[in-house]
């Protein structure tokens, strides 16, 4: 029960929030009307809120409706026809570990999200390499010492599978790479948020988060294979831990919908709003 | 219903346009008698429609997991691994059921105590501070709790027990110890209260000590109270999932110790049911994870019916 009002409150908000930038404005005479709704991925909520928000502004007759829950109901909700758009963190037109790919969609990317590994503060390590982040995420290293810290034990924390937060970081950071249950000094998060205060309060923790959630004294990011997470270093190609955002759609986009996505992936949107949500525009990446 | 009886006197030495005036009103209050009526029993029926829509949707989709692996893969198993198409809930169901004992093993004592110290032995002071004090904290929400639990309990037991993440059954048991105590302590409380005066006058009557009076007497004579005040408890702690989810670990396996990081059927649908696909064996995997839930809270509310019945035949 407790779930369902989450999400209830979540599509509320949503809804609140695109219907509040709806009202006050006049309606103008526009060929541009419709319906769009959005659902899927809840680290792209905030891009798509902000875009509603802009292209209702300029479309008065557009209505959107946006909702968040995990990146999988994205595809699906476009699948069996309940959204025109699904938001997912992973290109849900390929096979990803885990989830299958979804026939006859088209993933239209909107932004770049990085990533970033984390470790409590009084973790004295600050780099890792591929090598090492594959050791300690299969369970094979234990100890900090092992990696060039103190002796102390490792203790994982993760995402639970199915997040694509760790689909993402299973293919960039890890290669690949498993990540093992083990009976102790390993814990599984619900949510960005949750990972973030897990390791920020236990000691000798390690786990991976979006890079926007990287902030405050108790949480650092660690660099990875010697290059810092930072959004320079995912732009000019040398910090490899980032994936596409992309919005779903049954076959090429049409219409209204083909409207919304082309306004997001404009110049206007990503260097503006997208940059300021710290997103990085899809056209820095080449 | 008949006219009303202030009515009578009046009617008998009344006028004849005082009797229609008289029986307007009566079918007035007919008319309005029986829209309340139905008022009433469509809210009741409104109510048992949504909870029969609950059970057969839950029950519909989890019994579509039988379709895609046998009943004994799923509760016999101890195997829970999505990713390799395994689904077996044992670890849960038994984490489950140890997390209750746990929970219960630490809260009955103390909210026990408590209720007799509120019911007998405590000042008319003290008892009018205690008693709204926890009944404010079965109002506290449950994420308040679990968010104490990660950033308070978790750092302590991490120092007493030298563990080096402290999350498992122990963390969360203390949790909903916390949790269920209130409602444990209050409903003894009723229970001991309501137990007759005589029954102590007679023990005191006869040479008893305060403590035997409390013992042998006060606390047997209202064990079927405090018995339906426990499982009420073990409803809560059975069902409570956000408290839970932030302090024991969510990972999905057996709880060998009190500090291995794992799951019970709660915390295990919470943190899952929003990355699942609708038509997976995953997605029935759980809901038949919800609908077992369902059905232990129903056998869990059945007893404490048939405890109430008989302490009433016993009264």
């Amino acid at each position: 029960m407790k779930i369902f009002k989450k999400f209830t409150a979540t599509a509320l908000t949503a809804i609140i929030v695109v219907t509040a930038s709806f009202a006050g404005i006049a309606a103008a005479a526009d060929s541009v009307k419709g319906k769009i709704t959005v659902n899927g991925s809840t680290a792209l909520l905030p891009l798509t809120l902000q875009a509603a928000k802009e292209f209702q502004k300029l479309h008065p007759k557009v209505k959107i409706a946006a909702s968040g829950k995990g990146s999988v109901t994205g595809p699906q909700a476009v699948k069996k026809g309940i959204a025109d758009i699904g938001a997912c963190d992973w290109d849900a037109s390929m096979d990803v570990p885990g989830f299958k790919a979804f026939d006859g969609q088209v993933a239209n990317k909107v932004a770049v999200i990085p990533f970033a590994t984390i470790v409590n503060k009084n973790v004295a390590v600050d780099n890792l390499t591929t090598e090492q982040l594959q050791g300690i995420f299969s369970g094979k290293t234990t100890n900090w010492k092992e990696v060039g810290g103190a002796d102390a034990d490792i203790v994982v924390i993760t995402r639970a599978f199915g997040s694509g937060t760790r689909v993402n970081y299973q293919a960039k950071a890890l290669a690949g790479g498993d990540i093992t249950k083990k009976s102790k000094n390993y814990k599984e998060t619900g949510s960005s948020g949750d990972m973030k205060t897990a390791v920020a309060t236990t000691p000798n923790s390690i786990g991976y988060i979006d890079l926007v959630y990287v902030s405050g004294g108790d949480i650092k990011a660690v660099k990875f294979n010697g290059v810092a997470a930072s959004t320079d270093n995912v732009i000019n190609g040398s910090y490899k831990i980032w994936a596409y955002g992309y919005y779903m759609t049954k076959g090429q986009p049409t219409g209204v919908t083909k409207q919304f996505i082309d306004y997001v992936q404009s110049k206007k949107f990503q260097q503006g709003s997208l940059k300021k949500l710290k997103f990085i525009p899809i056209a820095a990446m080449k | 219903m008949g006219a009303p009886v202030h009515n009578l006197a009046s009617r008998v030495k009344g006028s004849v346009t005082e009797v229609t005036a008289d029986s307007k009103r009566h079918g007035r209050h007919l008319l309005s008698n029986t829209i309340f009526k139905y008022y009433f029993l469509f809210s009741i029926l409104a109510l048992c429609f949504v909870l029969g829509l609950v059970i057969i949707f839950i029950g519909k989709t989890a019994l579509l997991l039988f379709g895609h692996i046998s009943p004994a893969d799923f509760f016999l198993s101890f195997n829970w691994t999505p990713e390799d198409e395994a689904f077996g809930a044992a670890a849960f169901i038994v984490n489950t059921l140890s997390l209750t004992a746990i929970t219960l093993l630490i809260a009955v004592p103390i909210s026990v105590g408590m209720a007799v110290l509120c019911a007998e032995i405590a000042p008319v002071w003290m008892k009018t501070f205690i008693r709204p004090v926890l009944d404010l904290l079965v109002g506290i929400p449950s994420i308040v709790y679990g968010y104490l639990g990660l950033t308070v309990l978790l750092p302590f037991l991490r120092q007493i027990s030298g563990q080096s993440l402290g999350d498992g059954l122990l963390a969360a048991a203390l949790v909903l110890a916390l949790m269920v105590l209130p409602t444990i302590c209050r409903i003894s409380d009723d229970a001991i209260v309501s137990v007759p005066r005589k029954y102590r006058d007679a023990a005191y009557a006869l040479g008893s000590t305060r403590l035997q009076v409390i013992m042998r007497v006060v606390l047997p004579a209202a064990s079927r109270g405090i018995i339906s005040a426990v499982i009420l408890g073990m409803t809560r702690a059975v069902g409570e999932t956000m408290a839970v989810v932030m302090v024991i670990g969510n990972t999905p396996q057996l709880a060998k110790t009190l500090f291995t990081p794992t799951s019970v059927l709660t915390s295990n649908i919470v943190m899952q049911i929003s990355n699942v696909e609708f038509d997976s064996t995953w997605n029935y995997a759980l809901h038949m994870m919800a609908f077992l839930l369902l059905i232990i809270s129903f056998v869990l509310i059945l007893i404490i019916r048939i405890l109430g019945r008989k302490r009433r035949d016993a009264a």
